[in-house]
Protein backbone atom coordinates (compact mmCIF):
# COMPACT_ATOMS: atom_id res chain seq x y z
CA UNK A 1 0.00 0.00 0.00
CA UNK A 2 2.66 2.39 -0.75
CA UNK A 3 2.08 5.75 -2.47
CA UNK A 4 4.01 6.35 -4.84
CA UNK A 5 6.10 9.79 -4.09
CA UNK A 6 6.02 12.28 -7.06
CA UNK A 7 9.35 12.06 -9.22
CA UNK A 8 11.55 14.90 -7.87
CA UNK A 9 12.23 17.30 -10.60
CA UNK A 10 15.14 17.22 -12.96
CA UNK A 11 17.50 19.69 -11.76
CA UNK A 12 18.48 22.54 -14.32
CA UNK A 13 21.64 21.87 -16.11
CA UNK A 14 24.89 24.00 -14.92
CA UNK A 15 25.60 27.57 -16.46
CA UNK A 16 28.96 25.21 -17.60
CA UNK A 17 26.56 22.97 -19.49
CA UNK A 18 24.50 25.26 -20.76
CA UNK A 19 27.22 26.85 -21.95
CA UNK A 20 29.04 24.07 -24.15
CA UNK A 21 25.48 22.94 -25.71
CA UNK A 22 25.26 26.58 -26.93
CA UNK A 23 28.63 26.91 -28.08
CA UNK A 24 28.83 24.41 -31.11
CA UNK A 25 26.56 21.99 -32.70
CA UNK A 26 26.44 19.31 -33.18
CA UNK A 27 29.28 18.97 -29.79
CA UNK A 28 31.89 17.05 -30.32
CA UNK A 29 35.06 16.26 -27.74
CA UNK A 30 37.33 18.97 -29.03
CA UNK A 31 34.69 21.18 -29.18
CA UNK A 32 33.58 20.09 -25.36
CA UNK A 33 36.90 20.76 -24.04
CA UNK A 34 37.44 24.33 -26.05
CA UNK A 35 34.28 25.24 -24.22
CA UNK A 36 35.17 24.76 -21.05
CA UNK A 37 38.20 25.76 -20.78
CA UNK A 38 36.73 29.00 -22.59
CA UNK A 39 34.09 29.31 -19.67
CA UNK A 40 36.46 28.84 -17.35
CA UNK A 41 38.99 31.88 -19.06
CA UNK A 42 36.39 34.09 -18.84
CA UNK A 43 34.02 33.46 -15.41
CA UNK A 44 36.57 32.60 -12.99
CA UNK A 45 39.95 33.79 -14.85
CA UNK A 46 38.02 37.12 -16.27
CA UNK A 47 39.60 36.72 -19.72
CA UNK A 48 38.30 38.85 -22.15
CA UNK A 49 37.87 39.05 -26.11
CA UNK A 50 38.20 35.52 -26.40
CA UNK A 51 38.40 33.65 -29.77
CA UNK A 52 38.95 30.31 -31.04
CA UNK A 53 40.98 29.38 -33.77
CA UNK A 54 40.57 25.90 -35.56
CA UNK A 55 44.03 24.09 -36.48
CA UNK A 56 44.47 22.49 -39.70
CA UNK A 57 46.25 19.62 -38.27
CA UNK A 58 46.11 16.09 -38.85
CA UNK A 59 44.55 15.67 -35.28
CA UNK A 60 41.24 17.45 -34.05
CA UNK A 61 42.49 20.69 -32.09
CA UNK A 62 41.58 23.87 -31.64
CA UNK A 63 43.40 26.38 -30.28
CA UNK A 64 41.49 29.98 -27.80
CA UNK A 65 42.95 33.57 -27.44
CA UNK A 66 42.39 36.24 -25.18
CA UNK A 67 43.64 39.03 -23.38
CA UNK A 68 44.09 38.06 -19.82
CA UNK A 69 43.51 40.45 -16.54
CA UNK A 70 46.77 41.05 -15.48
CA UNK A 71 50.32 39.18 -16.72
CA UNK A 72 50.90 35.55 -16.71
CA UNK A 73 54.18 35.19 -17.82
CA UNK A 74 56.91 37.40 -17.24
CA UNK A 75 60.61 36.49 -18.83
CA UNK A 76 63.44 36.76 -16.10
CA UNK A 77 65.40 38.90 -17.96
CA UNK A 78 62.31 40.74 -19.26
CA UNK A 79 61.40 41.23 -15.57
CA UNK A 80 64.78 42.44 -15.24
CA UNK A 81 65.03 45.30 -18.02
CA UNK A 82 61.38 46.44 -16.83
CA UNK A 83 63.20 46.67 -12.97
CA UNK A 84 66.09 48.44 -14.26
CA UNK A 85 63.76 51.20 -16.39
CA UNK A 86 61.30 51.52 -13.35
CA UNK A 87 58.69 49.82 -15.44
CA UNK A 88 55.84 48.24 -13.68
CA UNK A 89 53.89 45.32 -14.87
CA UNK A 90 50.41 47.19 -14.77
CA UNK A 91 52.49 50.19 -16.62
CA UNK A 92 52.62 47.54 -20.00
CA UNK A 93 50.06 46.92 -21.99
CA UNK A 94 48.55 43.18 -22.37
CA UNK A 95 49.46 41.16 -24.83
CA UNK A 96 46.93 38.32 -26.50
CA UNK A 97 47.99 34.90 -25.19
CA UNK A 98 47.20 31.62 -27.04
CA UNK A 99 45.83 28.89 -24.87
CA UNK A 100 45.59 24.84 -25.80
CA UNK A 101 42.83 22.89 -24.11
CA UNK A 102 43.48 19.67 -23.68
CA UNK A 103 42.05 16.44 -21.70
CA UNK A 104 43.25 14.53 -19.47
CA UNK A 105 44.23 11.19 -21.12
CA UNK A 106 44.51 12.44 -24.36
CA UNK A 107 46.47 10.77 -26.89
CA UNK A 108 49.69 13.43 -27.25
CA UNK A 109 52.88 13.11 -28.34
CA UNK A 110 55.85 15.77 -28.94
CA UNK A 111 55.21 15.43 -32.78
CA UNK A 112 51.58 16.99 -31.99
CA UNK A 113 52.93 19.48 -29.61
CA UNK A 114 55.47 20.58 -31.94
CA UNK A 115 52.49 20.71 -34.65
CA UNK A 116 50.70 22.99 -32.69
CA UNK A 117 54.13 25.24 -31.83
CA UNK A 118 54.62 25.38 -35.65
CA UNK A 119 50.84 26.86 -36.34
CA UNK A 120 51.55 29.23 -33.81
CA UNK A 121 52.53 32.68 -35.17
CA UNK A 122 55.75 33.96 -34.34
CA UNK A 123 56.43 36.50 -32.25
CA UNK A 124 57.83 39.15 -34.16
CA UNK A 125 54.19 39.17 -36.53
CA UNK A 126 51.97 40.54 -34.19
CA UNK A 127 54.47 43.09 -32.17
CA UNK A 128 53.50 45.36 -35.23
CA UNK A 129 49.55 46.00 -34.31
CA UNK A 130 50.22 45.85 -31.01
CA UNK A 131 52.87 48.36 -31.02
CA UNK A 132 51.01 50.36 -32.39
CA UNK A 133 47.79 50.74 -30.19
CA UNK A 134 49.99 51.23 -27.23
CA UNK A 135 51.68 54.39 -28.74
CA UNK A 136 48.10 55.31 -28.46
CA UNK A 137 47.82 54.13 -25.34
CA UNK A 138 50.52 55.96 -24.12
CA UNK A 139 48.99 59.41 -25.81
CA UNK A 140 45.83 59.38 -24.71
CA UNK A 141 46.13 57.39 -21.40
CA UNK A 142 47.78 61.43 -20.57
CA UNK A 143 50.48 59.87 -18.86
CA UNK A 144 53.69 61.81 -17.59
CA UNK A 145 55.93 61.61 -20.76
CA UNK A 146 58.96 60.85 -19.43
CA UNK A 147 57.25 57.43 -18.32
CA UNK A 148 55.83 57.35 -21.99
CA UNK A 149 59.56 57.34 -23.45
CA UNK A 150 60.32 54.69 -21.15
CA UNK A 151 57.63 52.80 -22.52
CA UNK A 152 57.91 53.57 -26.27
CA UNK A 153 61.97 52.39 -25.14
CA UNK A 154 60.55 49.47 -23.87
CA UNK A 155 58.30 48.43 -26.53
CA UNK A 156 60.79 48.97 -29.06
CA UNK A 157 63.76 46.70 -27.36
CA UNK A 158 60.97 44.06 -26.84
CA UNK A 159 60.40 43.78 -30.47
CA UNK A 160 64.10 43.01 -31.23
CA UNK A 161 64.19 40.80 -27.60
CA UNK A 162 61.20 38.74 -28.81
CA UNK A 163 62.61 38.50 -32.54
CA UNK A 164 66.10 37.63 -31.92
CA UNK A 165 64.48 35.03 -28.28
CA UNK A 166 66.22 36.86 -26.07
CA UNK A 167 63.06 36.80 -23.89
CA UNK A 168 61.31 33.50 -25.30
CA UNK A 169 60.04 32.94 -28.58
CA UNK A 170 56.89 31.11 -28.78
CA UNK A 171 54.67 30.33 -25.57
CA UNK A 172 51.03 28.93 -24.97
CA UNK A 173 49.24 28.04 -22.22
CA UNK A 174 48.30 24.63 -21.78
CA UNK A 175 44.97 24.02 -20.37
CA UNK A 176 44.38 20.46 -19.06
CA UNK A 177 40.90 19.57 -17.65
CA UNK A 178 39.70 16.18 -16.41
CA UNK A 179 36.55 14.66 -17.27
CA UNK A 180 36.64 11.63 -15.63
CA UNK A 181 34.27 10.94 -12.30
CA UNK A 182 31.91 13.25 -14.51
CA UNK A 183 34.61 15.88 -13.84
CA UNK A 184 35.12 18.11 -11.10
CA UNK A 185 35.23 21.31 -12.89
CA UNK A 186 39.03 22.11 -12.43
CA UNK A 187 41.24 23.74 -15.53
CA UNK A 188 44.74 23.51 -14.86
CA UNK A 189 47.91 26.07 -16.79
CA UNK A 190 50.78 25.65 -17.58
CA UNK A 191 53.25 27.52 -19.33
CA UNK A 192 54.64 25.96 -22.56
CA UNK A 193 57.70 27.79 -24.35
CA UNK A 194 59.47 26.73 -27.46
CA UNK A 195 63.43 26.22 -26.39
CA UNK A 196 65.06 26.42 -23.41
CA UNK A 197 63.89 29.09 -21.55
CA UNK A 198 65.07 29.70 -18.19
CA UNK A 199 62.65 29.17 -15.30
CA UNK A 200 61.46 32.08 -13.59
CA UNK A 201 62.71 33.16 -10.38
CA UNK A 202 59.60 32.46 -7.88
CA UNK B 1 97.20 24.07 -12.13
CA UNK B 2 95.59 24.40 -16.07
CA UNK B 3 97.56 21.12 -16.82
CA UNK B 4 96.34 19.67 -20.42
CA UNK B 5 96.33 15.99 -20.81
CA UNK B 6 97.79 14.41 -23.59
CA UNK B 7 94.77 14.01 -26.27
CA UNK B 8 92.69 11.70 -26.70
CA UNK B 9 92.22 10.91 -23.28
CA UNK B 10 91.53 7.42 -22.66
CA UNK B 11 88.27 6.43 -20.93
CA UNK B 12 88.47 3.08 -19.83
CA UNK B 13 85.18 0.90 -20.32
CA UNK B 14 85.19 -1.51 -17.22
CA UNK B 15 81.92 -4.07 -16.64
CA UNK B 16 79.81 -2.48 -18.81
CA UNK B 17 80.80 1.56 -17.22
CA UNK B 18 83.24 4.36 -18.25
CA UNK B 19 85.80 5.57 -16.04
CA UNK B 20 88.04 7.97 -16.18
CA UNK B 21 90.81 7.34 -13.57
CA UNK B 22 93.74 10.76 -14.31
CA UNK B 23 92.59 13.71 -12.37
CA UNK B 24 94.29 15.79 -15.15
CA UNK B 25 91.64 14.12 -17.18
CA UNK B 26 88.75 14.85 -15.47
CA UNK B 27 89.42 17.81 -14.38
CA UNK B 28 90.37 18.90 -18.44
CA UNK B 29 87.22 17.71 -19.44
CA UNK B 30 85.20 19.37 -16.72
CA UNK B 31 86.87 22.92 -17.52
CA UNK B 32 87.09 22.42 -20.99
CA UNK B 33 84.18 19.90 -21.82
CA UNK B 34 81.53 20.80 -19.82
CA UNK B 35 81.68 16.98 -18.74
CA UNK B 36 81.18 16.68 -15.00
CA UNK B 37 80.55 12.36 -14.84
CA UNK B 38 80.09 11.57 -11.20
CA UNK B 39 82.78 11.05 -8.45
CA UNK B 40 83.11 7.30 -7.28
CA UNK B 41 86.07 6.28 -5.94
CA UNK B 42 86.06 5.72 -1.99
CA UNK B 43 89.03 4.81 0.39
CA UNK B 44 90.29 1.22 0.50
CA UNK B 45 90.30 1.28 3.89
CA UNK B 46 86.82 2.92 4.87
CA UNK B 47 84.85 1.51 1.49
CA UNK B 48 81.28 2.11 3.45
CA UNK B 49 82.08 6.05 3.54
CA UNK B 50 80.10 7.58 0.25
CA UNK B 51 79.34 11.06 1.09
CA UNK B 52 83.11 12.25 -0.22
CA UNK B 53 83.74 10.20 -3.00
CA UNK B 54 86.91 10.59 -4.96
CA UNK B 55 88.36 9.52 -8.16
CA UNK B 56 87.26 7.21 -10.79
CA UNK B 57 85.30 9.24 -12.59
CA UNK B 58 82.32 7.28 -13.74
CA UNK B 59 80.44 8.71 -17.20
CA UNK B 60 77.57 7.99 -18.55
CA UNK B 61 77.69 6.60 -21.91
CA UNK B 62 75.99 9.26 -23.48
CA UNK B 63 79.19 11.96 -22.16
CA UNK B 64 81.44 9.00 -22.86
CA UNK B 65 79.81 8.55 -27.13
CA UNK B 66 79.86 12.90 -26.85
CA UNK B 67 83.50 13.12 -25.80
CA UNK B 68 84.87 9.83 -28.72
CA UNK B 69 82.63 11.94 -31.14
CA UNK B 70 84.36 15.29 -30.39
CA UNK B 71 87.85 13.28 -30.59
CA UNK B 72 88.62 14.59 -27.64
CA UNK B 73 88.63 10.85 -25.48
CA UNK B 74 88.70 6.96 -26.85
CA UNK B 75 87.15 4.40 -25.04
CA UNK B 76 90.04 1.54 -23.77
CA UNK B 77 88.99 -1.86 -23.00
CA UNK B 78 91.23 -1.52 -19.69
CA UNK B 79 90.78 -5.18 -18.23
CA UNK B 80 92.19 -6.93 -21.70
CA UNK B 81 94.61 -3.52 -21.50
CA UNK B 82 95.54 -4.56 -18.68
CA UNK B 83 96.16 -8.37 -18.89
CA UNK B 84 98.40 -8.15 -22.18
CA UNK B 85 100.09 -4.97 -21.28
CA UNK B 86 101.00 -6.44 -17.62
CA UNK B 87 101.95 -9.59 -19.01
CA UNK B 88 104.44 -7.95 -21.64
CA UNK B 89 106.29 -6.19 -19.16
CA UNK B 90 110.03 -7.59 -18.91
CA UNK B 91 111.15 -8.12 -15.26
CA UNK B 92 114.17 -5.36 -16.14
CA UNK B 93 110.93 -2.82 -16.56
CA UNK B 94 109.55 -4.25 -13.63
CA UNK B 95 112.22 -3.27 -11.26
CA UNK B 96 112.88 -0.17 -12.81
CA UNK B 97 109.40 1.04 -12.03
CA UNK B 98 109.55 0.02 -8.32
CA UNK B 99 112.71 1.74 -7.62
CA UNK B 100 111.00 4.45 -9.21
CA UNK B 101 108.29 4.37 -7.12
CA UNK B 102 110.01 3.78 -4.04
CA UNK B 103 112.45 7.11 -4.99
CA UNK B 104 109.06 9.01 -5.12
CA UNK B 105 108.16 7.73 -1.37
CA UNK B 106 111.47 8.90 -0.41
CA UNK B 107 111.09 12.14 -1.67
CA UNK B 108 107.65 13.16 -0.80
CA UNK B 109 108.15 11.68 3.08
CA UNK B 110 111.59 14.32 2.78
CA UNK B 111 109.17 16.59 1.49
CA UNK B 112 106.84 16.01 4.33
CA UNK B 113 109.62 16.07 7.11
CA UNK B 114 111.07 19.75 6.25
CA UNK B 115 107.40 21.01 6.12
CA UNK B 116 107.03 19.42 9.45
CA UNK B 117 109.91 21.04 10.87
CA UNK B 118 109.59 24.08 9.69
CA UNK B 119 105.97 24.37 11.23
CA UNK B 120 107.68 23.61 14.57
CA UNK B 121 110.07 25.88 14.04
CA UNK B 122 107.65 28.63 13.22
CA UNK B 123 105.26 27.83 16.28
CA UNK B 124 108.23 27.91 18.84
CA UNK B 125 109.34 31.14 17.44
CA UNK B 126 105.69 32.10 18.04
CA UNK B 127 106.03 31.15 21.43
CA UNK B 128 109.29 32.84 22.37
CA UNK B 129 107.95 35.78 21.11
CA UNK B 130 104.98 35.87 22.83
CA UNK B 131 106.74 34.93 26.08
CA UNK B 132 109.37 38.06 25.49
CA UNK B 133 106.34 40.33 24.93
CA UNK B 134 104.86 38.65 28.09
CA UNK B 135 108.21 39.81 29.84
CA UNK B 136 108.77 42.90 28.94
CA UNK B 137 105.12 43.74 29.64
CA UNK B 138 105.76 42.63 33.14
CA UNK B 139 108.46 44.23 33.31
CA UNK B 140 107.59 47.69 32.44
CA UNK B 141 104.78 46.90 34.76
CA UNK B 142 107.18 46.44 37.99
CA UNK B 143 109.30 49.31 36.84
CA UNK B 144 106.02 51.14 37.00
CA UNK B 145 104.80 50.16 40.16
CA UNK B 146 107.41 48.43 42.76
CA UNK B 147 110.42 50.22 41.34
CA UNK B 148 112.36 48.98 44.74
CA UNK B 149 112.69 45.09 43.83
CA UNK B 150 114.22 44.80 40.25
CA UNK B 151 116.86 42.68 40.71
CA UNK B 152 114.07 39.88 41.82
CA UNK B 153 112.39 40.44 38.49
CA UNK B 154 115.41 40.45 36.30
CA UNK B 155 116.73 37.09 37.67
CA UNK B 156 113.25 35.58 37.05
CA UNK B 157 113.86 36.75 33.16
CA UNK B 158 117.47 35.67 32.80
CA UNK B 159 116.30 31.85 34.24
CA UNK B 160 113.51 32.03 31.99
CA UNK B 161 114.97 32.48 28.54
CA UNK B 162 117.72 30.49 29.75
CA UNK B 163 114.75 27.88 29.93
CA UNK B 164 113.01 28.34 26.82
CA UNK B 165 116.60 28.84 24.68
CA UNK B 166 117.39 25.50 25.23
CA UNK B 167 115.00 22.76 23.54
CA UNK B 168 115.13 25.07 20.36
CA UNK B 169 119.19 24.42 20.32
CA UNK B 170 118.45 20.41 20.88
CA UNK B 171 116.05 20.40 18.37
CA UNK B 172 118.29 21.58 15.28
CA UNK B 173 121.31 19.62 16.96
CA UNK B 174 119.03 16.56 16.42
CA UNK B 175 117.38 17.15 12.70
CA UNK B 176 120.24 15.69 10.98
CA UNK B 177 119.86 12.15 12.35
CA UNK B 178 116.04 12.01 11.91
CA UNK B 179 116.25 12.83 8.20
CA UNK B 180 118.29 10.17 7.89
CA UNK B 181 116.48 7.02 8.37
CA UNK B 182 113.23 7.72 7.15
CA UNK B 183 111.42 5.28 5.66
CA UNK B 184 109.61 5.79 2.29
CA UNK B 185 106.24 6.63 1.96
CA UNK B 186 104.26 3.87 0.42
CA UNK B 187 102.60 5.45 -2.79
CA UNK B 188 99.61 3.96 -4.89
CA UNK B 189 99.74 5.27 -8.34
CA UNK B 190 95.93 6.07 -9.16
CA UNK B 191 97.13 5.60 -13.14
CA UNK B 192 98.55 2.32 -14.90
CA UNK B 193 101.24 4.45 -17.09
CA UNK B 194 104.10 4.56 -16.70
CA UNK B 195 104.44 0.91 -16.56
CA UNK B 196 101.82 0.72 -19.71
CA UNK B 197 102.38 3.25 -22.55
CA UNK B 198 100.14 6.51 -22.21
CA UNK B 199 98.48 5.76 -25.25
CA UNK B 200 97.25 2.29 -25.70
CA UNK B 201 97.73 0.46 -28.93
CA UNK B 202 94.99 0.43 -31.27
CA UNK B 203 94.21 -2.94 -30.60
CA UNK B 204 92.20 -2.33 -27.35
CA UNK B 205 90.08 0.84 -28.60
CA UNK B 206 86.77 -0.35 -28.61
CA UNK B 207 84.11 1.36 -31.05
CA UNK B 208 81.67 4.37 -30.24
CA UNK B 209 79.70 3.68 -26.87
CA UNK B 210 76.12 2.17 -27.13
CA UNK B 211 73.64 4.99 -26.58
CA UNK B 212 69.59 5.68 -25.43
CA UNK B 213 67.56 7.64 -27.84
CA UNK B 214 67.69 10.28 -25.31
CA UNK B 215 71.46 10.96 -26.76
CA UNK B 216 70.09 13.68 -29.40
CA UNK B 217 68.49 15.81 -26.60
CA UNK B 218 71.07 15.03 -24.89
CA UNK B 219 74.05 16.34 -27.61
CA UNK B 220 71.67 19.37 -27.95
CA UNK B 221 72.03 20.78 -24.58
CA UNK B 222 75.55 20.33 -24.43
CA UNK B 223 76.16 21.66 -27.54
CA UNK B 224 73.78 25.01 -25.96
CA UNK B 225 76.69 24.99 -23.36
CA UNK B 226 74.66 23.39 -20.95
CA UNK B 227 76.31 21.06 -18.40
CA UNK B 228 74.46 17.36 -17.63
CA UNK B 229 73.81 15.26 -14.63
CA UNK B 230 71.90 12.51 -13.86
CA UNK B 231 68.70 13.21 -13.19
CA UNK B 232 67.52 10.76 -10.49
CA UNK B 233 67.16 12.76 -7.52
CA UNK B 234 64.61 15.27 -9.13
CA UNK B 235 62.67 12.40 -10.84
CA UNK B 236 63.75 13.34 -14.40
CA UNK B 237 66.58 11.90 -17.08
CA UNK B 238 69.19 14.56 -16.90
CA UNK B 239 69.80 17.97 -14.89
CA UNK B 240 70.62 20.50 -16.89
CA UNK B 241 73.02 23.70 -15.26
CA UNK B 242 73.47 26.75 -17.26
CA UNK B 243 77.37 26.45 -15.90
CA UNK B 244 79.42 24.57 -13.73
CA UNK B 245 77.34 22.83 -11.42
CA UNK B 246 79.44 23.69 -8.26
CA UNK B 247 78.32 27.45 -9.29
CA UNK B 248 74.93 27.44 -10.45
CA UNK B 249 71.40 25.97 -9.61
CA UNK B 250 69.63 23.57 -12.42
CA UNK B 251 67.53 25.39 -15.10
CA UNK B 252 66.02 21.73 -16.34
CA UNK B 253 64.46 18.59 -15.53
CA UNK B 254 65.16 17.37 -18.51
CA UNK B 255 63.00 14.36 -19.99
CA UNK B 256 63.95 12.97 -23.68
CA UNK B 257 60.90 11.20 -25.53
CA UNK B 258 60.24 9.36 -29.18
CA UNK B 259 58.86 11.81 -31.46
CA UNK B 260 55.48 9.88 -32.09
CA UNK B 261 55.86 8.35 -28.75
CA UNK B 262 52.67 8.42 -27.08
CA UNK B 263 52.74 10.98 -24.37
CA UNK B 264 50.79 10.89 -21.23
CA UNK B 265 49.70 14.58 -20.84
CA UNK B 266 49.99 13.74 -16.79
CA UNK B 267 53.56 13.41 -17.04
CA UNK B 268 53.69 16.81 -18.33
CA UNK B 269 51.63 18.15 -15.66
CA UNK B 270 53.73 16.28 -13.28
CA UNK B 271 56.79 17.22 -14.44
CA UNK B 272 55.98 21.29 -14.13
CA UNK B 273 54.63 20.84 -11.06
CA UNK B 274 57.80 19.49 -9.95
CA UNK B 275 59.75 21.54 -12.02
CA UNK B 276 58.38 25.02 -10.29
CA UNK B 277 58.57 23.43 -7.03
CA UNK B 278 62.46 23.29 -7.12
CA UNK B 279 62.17 26.69 -8.71
CA UNK B 280 63.39 24.84 -12.03
CA UNK B 281 61.88 24.55 -15.65
CA UNK B 282 60.56 21.50 -16.96
CA UNK B 283 62.09 20.51 -20.66
CA UNK B 284 61.11 17.84 -22.51
CA UNK B 285 62.37 17.36 -26.22
CA UNK B 286 63.34 14.88 -28.83
CA UNK B 287 64.88 14.23 -32.00
CA UNK B 288 62.21 14.98 -35.03
CA UNK B 289 63.24 11.45 -37.28
CA UNK B 290 61.68 12.77 -40.37
CA UNK B 291 64.42 15.64 -40.50
CA UNK B 292 67.90 14.99 -41.49
CA UNK B 293 70.30 15.67 -38.71
CA UNK B 294 72.41 18.80 -40.67
CA UNK B 295 75.34 19.61 -38.14
CA UNK B 296 75.74 17.10 -35.98
CA UNK B 297 74.96 18.77 -32.48
CA UNK B 298 71.12 17.60 -32.67
CA UNK B 299 69.87 20.34 -34.75
CA UNK B 300 66.84 18.61 -35.36
CA UNK B 301 65.70 18.05 -32.07
CA UNK B 302 62.83 20.28 -30.50
CA UNK B 303 62.55 20.87 -27.02
CA UNK B 304 59.72 22.73 -25.27
CA UNK B 305 60.28 24.18 -21.29
CA UNK B 306 57.27 24.00 -18.77
CA UNK B 307 56.57 25.95 -15.81
CA UNK B 308 53.03 26.40 -13.84
CA UNK B 309 51.32 29.19 -14.72
CA UNK B 310 50.12 30.15 -10.76
CA UNK B 311 46.15 30.28 -11.88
Amino acid sequence: MTKHLPLPPVPNPSSLTTFVSSESDPVTTTCATTSQVIHNLQYQHLWTSLKVHHLNLSFPVSLISGIPPHRVYTHPDEQLYMVEHGLREEDVELDRMFVLPTVQGQSWSLEKMAGVFDALPSPGDEDAESEAQSADDAATDGTTADKAAKLAKYYEYRVKARQTGEWGCKRLLLAMIDKGMGGEGTVVYYVAQEGTVKPRQN
Amino acid sequence: MNTTPELPVPISYIAGNYFVFSVDAATFLRREHNICGVLTGTLPQVPQQNVFTGLPLELMPEEARLLVEKGVACIVDEVNFQKQGMRSLVEEDRKKYLQELESQGLETMQLQMRRKERQRDASLKKIEEKKAAAKAKKAEAKEDTTADAPTVAEDSVVSLFADSGEPSSHISSRRPSTLGSIEPMGITPPVSHPPLPQQPPAKHLLPLPEVQSSYPLFAHLHSKGYFLCPGLRFGCQYLAYPGDPLRFHSHFLVVSTEWDEQLDLMTVISGGRLGTGVKKGFLIGGANKNVEESDGAGSNVRTFSIEWAGM
